[in-house]
């Protein structure tokens, strides 16, 4: 964090070194999350679902570096492992939402007419819900696991790339170049794909990262409440849940730690966006 | 009179969105996996109990029987009868309604509050040390899973400290509380119940902190950049060129144009809270709409499902459309 500290006595915002700052910090945690997750079986003695006989509830220390929970099992091992998950699902699902939200997007956009109307009604009733609200209910009706857990976060996002694509076609059909494609005899589809999909993406590269953040905390929570990931399977959300119980008791160390994880990774995404929004701007102005 | 016609064109465009979110509940919540029925019968339970109990709830009709009943209901404000507990939804549901919304309310007013004033307090030092220091907390709020800092509040708050009761439900049952509203510190008030106001509030304090958390980054940044706005335009400008005193620049000009952005926001922010309430209720055993909502969809409990996500689509909407009639109201430059 002392980076961004001491940002404003290098930079101003005009000058996007500011931006620089926020994008080099937000991708350097990501990159030692992914490491962390990836390397995970080395950092650690312990599996992530191995219940050692000796203890449940162990403190820190000794043994086990930051404790075992309710289960036996060791609390800094299933933070580790659980990177996997929680990055795995959160990427997997902003990349898919992205994919079908920018095709509809697309369509709806420069077609305009019927397909336009359609796919738009369809949006209206997404988007009269509250985004976690409708995420808890699309995956308490589908149910929990990997492959559920990524169509749920990604149906309730694709909507709101579709709207912003459509914009930004809307806008760029009108343009002199469309014209001149059309008049020499570019086909639609080859329209759409060179031309529109290129230009149209700029605020969809700057809006991804943040929503990658956004899909982890709804991960965890949908976790926490019981309908994502549960346990055995390392989540950083069924591990907080799990540990709700020692809260009250005062043992800290069951449910901290995976918060903390989860609190910095979304940070990584939350500093990379801002960054790239600034930067954005920075270019505009 | 403009404004009731505004009023009356954008409610006629809800029906649409809202008769889509009833045809697309009814469905969904029949269509994928799980059996309302199956819970509330025991283990030993035969087919024909299971069909009795179907017949009982109306579900042994064809699925079009069944949504024009549905329909026909909700006309008449009836929601029909929950599986689980086999009494109407619709005072199950008005029952919820009052604590969540006393959660909710209490919590954005003071996030709106705070994000107008630290907003435009940050944006007036842009890009020095106090700026900066709030971007990053905002930066972190935003960042923050609420249902974590919940669990955090409570162990600071209560374990560590013991300052705040324990985590298991609204006002201490010794303080003899008459319900009215459903939001205990209302009722406390209004009966003028002394032990029960300290402790309805000592209640809310840790749920109503979680939720102004969560929900303040998103307000703060949306106030700092339309101050931001506000403070470079040459209206602003030519003020300050005038040399009116700080005073008169601050009141009148800055806060006041930032101000207009205040009702979609305050909208905006009313869906996270709604979201996050579901969490907050779930942490701190608060027997809200949000953990009664869940619960429905656990068990697959038709009418309810039905119910709270109707309701939920209806009140977020509406709330969008009386932020648009008081932007207008306020900005005359809105043109409707």
């Amino acid at each position: 964090m002392a980076a961004i500290e001491m940002a404003p006595v290098v930079s101003s915002n005009r000058d996007g070194r500011f931006a620089k700052v926020l994008i080099y910090v937000g991708s350097g945690i990501l990159v030692v999350a992914a490491l962390a997750a990836l390397l995970a079986p080395l950092l650690t003695r312990w599996g992530p679902t191995e219940i050692d006989p000796s203890g449940t509830l162990a403190a820190p220390g000794g043994e086990h570096l930051l404790g075992t929970d309710g289960n036996g099992m060791d609390v800094w091992s299933r933070v580790l492992h659980a990177a996997r998950l929680d990055l795995g699902i959160a990427v997997l699902a902003v990349a898919l939402a992205v994919v079908v939200g920018t095709l509809l997007g697309l369509l709806a956009g420069y077609l305009g007419g019927w397909v336009d109307d359609v796919l738009m009604r369809i949006v209206d009733i997404f988007q009269a819900f509250p985004t976690f609200i409708l995420a808890l209910a699309v995956s308490a009706l589908l149910g929990g696991g990997f492959f559920n857990l990524v169509v749920t976060i990604a149906a309730v996002n694709a909507p709101a790339y579709a709207r912003l694509v459509r914009a930004e076609v809307r806008t760029l059909r009108e343009m002199q170049y469309i014209d001149a494609a059309k008049t020499s005899g570019a086909s639609t589809i080859g329209i759409m794909w060179r031309h529109l999909l290129p230009n149209s993406l700029t605020p969809v590269r700057v809006i991804a990262p943040l929503n990658c953040g956004w899909a982890m905390l709804t991960l965890a929570g949908l976790s926490f409440l019981g309908l994502g990931v549960t346990v055995p399977t390392a989540e950083w959300g069924s591990m907080i849940s799990l540990g709700t119980s020692d809260v009250v008791a005062g043992r800290w160390w069951t449910s901290v730690p995976p918060g903390l994880a989860l609190l910095v990774c979304v940070l990584g995404f939350s500093l990379l966006g801002e960054g790239l929004q600034e930067r954005a701007d920075a270019k505009r102005r | 009179m403009r404004i009731l016609r505004f009023v009356g064109r954008r409610l006629l465009q809800l029906i649409p969105v809202l008769l889509g979110v009833v045809v697309l509940t009814f469905l969904l919540v029949r269509v994928l996996p799980g059996d309302p029925i199956r819970s509330i019968l025991g283990p030993n339970a035969t087919e024909a109990d299971a069909d009795a109990a179907r017949a009982r709830f109306g579900l042994d009709q064809p699925m079009w029987k069944q949504f024009l009943d549905y329909l026909g209901g909700l006309f008449t404000g009836d929601f029909g009868t929950s599986i689980q507990s086999g009494a109407p939804v619709t005072g199950e549901m008005a029952l919820r309604l009052g604590p969540t919304l006393e959660l909710v309310v209490i919590a954005v007013t003071i996030a709106v509050l705070l994000a107008i004033w630290l907003g435009i307090w940050s944006a007036r030092r842009a890009d020095r040390f106090g700026d900066h220091t709030v971007r990053i907390f905002a930066l972190f709020g935003n960042s923050i899973p609420e249902f974590w800092l919940g669990l955090v509040l409570i162990l600071v708050g209560y374990a560590a400290l013991g300052w705040f009761p324990a985590p298991s439900g609204r006002v201490d049952p010794d303080a003899d509380l008459t319900p009215l509203t459903g939001a205990d510190l209302v009722d406390a008030l209004i009966t003028g119940n002394g032990p029960a106001i300290s402790s309805a509030a000592a209640h809310l304090v840790l749920p109503v902190l979680t939720l102004v958390i969560g929900v303040l980054a998103p307000l703060l940044r949306s106030v700092r950049a339309s101050a931001l706005e506000v403070l470079r335009s040459e209206a602003y400008a030519a003020a300050a060129a005038h040399g009116l005193p700080e005073r008169t620049l601050l009141r009148g000009y800055l806060r006041r144009a930032t101000l207009v952005r205040l009702p979609s926001l305050a909208a905006l922010v009313f869906g996270t809270a709604l979201g996050s309430t579901v969490l907050v209720e779930y942490v701190y055993s608060w027997q809200g709409f949000g953990q009664w909502a869940l619960r429905g969809l656990l068990y697959r409990d038709y009418p309810v499902v039905q119910a709270s996500v109707l309701i939920i689509a209806f009140a977020y909407v509406l709330v969008f459309l009386i932020a648009d009639v008081v932007h207008a109201w306020l900005d005359p430059r809105v043109k409707i």
